[in-house]
């Protein structure tokens, strides 16, 4: 009678909790996407690249993070937001722009900022100068493009004078956002060492 | 040629049910081969069940009143020819409309080869082996339809059923029977139920598994054939099984549900897409079908008369299982796909900017990326065509493939998660035939006691 009753039900309790725990105790119910991080916990933002291209992607990294923490959301929200296209607003705008800043502050407080020395080369090599102008340039020593220009000064002016709302608006992937600073950067450092060397001319 | 006319028939019984899930995992080689839409695919797997979820009753009426064996013959050939039809269909409609005329004449093999079995066979051992054919074709149909679509082509599963039908027609004809009793009985309600409820979970354990295995974890059809064969394995088990532990019939019914519910759990939860994490799952749900639908089947129509019409009460109550089974978990996993699209977007971007490339490799990456998610909106993107058409310099390739297999393993990670729910509906469905069967359980106590 007991075996009747009762031999079926405890060999399938014993079956169904034997895989249910198996799976469980594998990682069962948490094989789930990767959540995406606290955008406003700090993290380190590494750059595989060189040069201004390194330079940009960490400061990118950082302004997007400071971004989203603003906005609170994502940061990966923001950029699938921000590669969706349609109208920025001003306080998406804004959060990025300060978020720029930040990461420029970041990067000065904790010493990763380049001196501007080493982001000459790649800026004339890219810029359409006059010849004797950017020879001038490069015969200048590091030590004089150093104490002329401050790193940190030429990205803020450069963040200052980014249209974000226009760049934003014209985004193809996100990592583009990246492409698109690193030329402006590049940009801004020619622009003031061309603006200091005329200074002295 | 007499003593192959009952395995004739058998098989008969079996190819019908089969039918009911056998396209499964051919609807994407049909949805490319008939250029239609996935809502319109659905419809081919539908439409069988419907007809002959709706069509089984009243055919059993009409069987009461007419020679069975002349019904029988008909509704073979009706069967085979609408199979050869399906085969050759030009377009999604009259594949549609050939499975509807499929399942008018299934219904009417499918009562008629119980009357013709009994009438071979006796009534204990027809009823057995109409039962257990039927069990047989419910399990093996995914299997045998995902091979033939991998080793041939969709057409080649209705193609190898007009044969073996045509050779049942002539097997119906030369069946000698005797007059029926005339008495009646009401349908029995409870194991109706029980089958209806449990076949709406079956639903969820066959139908599901193999979408997410073939359209989330990228497996081939034929693999999921396989993979999905070990429901059928299983259910051989049970048999064994329950003449060791020799259970009452109730309490068989009820382990069966408990177990159907179990494997579903089993599958709403997989630690890793890996095919092994799907196998103790789909053997819980094997044991279960094979201790539960033969049973059940068996109460619905002991003792009843007209025998074949509850016996129409017993297919009605599954197709009509599989219909409420497809209706209710359809809408909550494709809602759960589209859900899943954002987690697993936002999954990649968080790869692919933390991803150890130099920046300008992640923007090509995430341009391709990101026009592969676009052209695949709606279903599970396959990333390899991004990264194998990206321009990357050869020292990113290793990081880039790792940064693949990271990716893939984010889109397996959100498929199935977006399965989760409707597995754990199934296995809900199949709670609730646990608490039917146990109220079939109760019902004659009740009854004796009063």
């Amino acid at each position: 009678m007991n075996v009747r009753v009762l031999g079926l039900p405890a060999v399938a309790t014993a079956l169904v909790g034997g895989v249910l725990a198996v799976q469980v105790a594998y990682g069962g119910g948490s094989f789930e996407p990767l959540r995406p991080a606290d955008p406003c916990a700090a993290r380190t933002v590494v750059s595989h690249s060189e040069g201004i291209e390194a330079l940009t992607e960490r400061l990118v990294l950082i302004a997007v993070d400071r971004a989203a923490c603003r906005l609170d959301v994502t940061r990966e929200a923001f950029l699938l937001d921000v590669a969706d296209g349609g109208t920025r607003t001003d306080a998406e705008i804004d959060a990025l722009r300060e978020g720029l800043h930040d990461a420029v502050r970041q990067m000065k407080t904790d010493g990763s900022l380049p001196p501007a020395s080493d982001l000459v080369d790649e800026a004339l090599d890219s810029a359409d100068l006059n010849g004797f102008l950017e020879a001038v340039i490069r015969a200048l020593p590091d030590s004089a493009i150093d104490a002329a220009l401050e790193t940190d000064d030429v990205l803020d002016r450069a963040i200052d004078d980014l249209d974000l709302r226009a760049l934003l608006g014209d985004l193809d992937a996100q990592a583009d956002l990246e492409a698109r600073v690193e030329v402006a950067v590049g940009e801004a450092v020619k622009d003031s060492l061309v603006a200091r060397v005329q200074g002295l001319v | 040629m007499r003593r192959a006319v009952a395995p004739l028939l058998a098989v008969t019984v079996a190819l019908v049910l089969a039918d009911s899930a056998v396209v499964t995992l051919a609807l994407p080689d049909i949805l490319l081969h008939l250029d239609t839409t996935v809502s319109q695919v659905a419809w081919v797997l539908i439409s069988f069940n419907l007809v002959l979820g709706l069509v089984a009753v009243p055919t059993a009426w009409a069987f009461t009143r007419t020679q069975p064996r002349i019904l029988s013959a008909l509704g073979i050939a009706v069967f085979a020819g609408a199979s050869a039809w399906c085969a050759v269909a030009p377009s999604i409609e009259v594949l549609i409309l050939a499975r509807c005329v499929q399942a008018l004449g299934g219904a009417l093999a499918l009562l008629g080869c119980l009357e013709l079995l009994v009438a071979e066979y006796g009534e204990r051992r027809g009823v057995a082996a109409w039962v257990t054919a039927g069990v047989v074709g419910t399990a093996t149909g995914p299997v045998v339809g995902g091979l033939l679509t991998e080793a041939i082509s969709w057409q080649a599963i209705f193609v190898v059923q007009v044969p073996i039908a045509v050779l049942a027609v002539p097997a119906a004809l030369a069946v000698r029977m005797a007059p029926a009793p005339t008495d009646r009985h009401r349908p029995a309600l409870l194991p109706n139920l029980t089958l209806a409820l449990l076949s709406a979970a079956l639903t969820a354990a066959l139908f599901l598994l193999v979408l997410l295995l073939v359209d989330g974890w990228g497996r081939s059809a034929a693999t999921a054939a396989i993979t999905v064969s070990v429901v059928p394995l299983a259910a051989l088990a049970a048999g064994p099984l329950a003449r060791l532990l020799r259970p009452s019939e109730g309490v068989e019914t009820a382990v069966g549900c408990f177990l159907v519910a179990g494997g579903l759990v089993g599958l709403a939860i997989p630690p890793s897409a890996h095919l092994a994490w799907t196998i103790a799952p789909q053997a819980l749900v094997g044991l279960g079908l094979g201790l539960t639908v033969d049973r059940l089947t068996a109460r619905a129509m002991h003792l009843r008369l007209p025998r074949v019409e509850h016996a129409g009460w017993t297919i009605g109550a599954r197709h009509v299982g599989v219909m409420v089974g497809l209706a209710i978990l359809t809408p909550v996993f494709t809602a759960d796909l589209q859900d899943a699209q954002v987690p697993a977007q936002e999954a990649i971007t968080s790869l692919v900017l933390d991803a150890p490339l130099p920046a300008q490799d992640k923007v090509t990456l995430a341009r391709a990326l990101g026009d592969e998610l676009t052209d695949q909106r709606g279903q599970v993107p396959d990333l390899h065509r991004a990264f194998a058409a990206a321009d990357l310099a050869p020292s990113s390739r290793p990081a880039a493939d790792a940064l693949e297999r990271d990716l893939d393993s984010q889109l397996e990670r959100a498929a199935t998660r977006a399965f989760r729910d409707s597995f754990l509906l199934g296995g809900a469905l199949a709670l609730l035939a646990l608490v039917s069967s146990l109220a079939g359980l109760a019902a004659p106590r009740v009854r004796r006691a009063a």
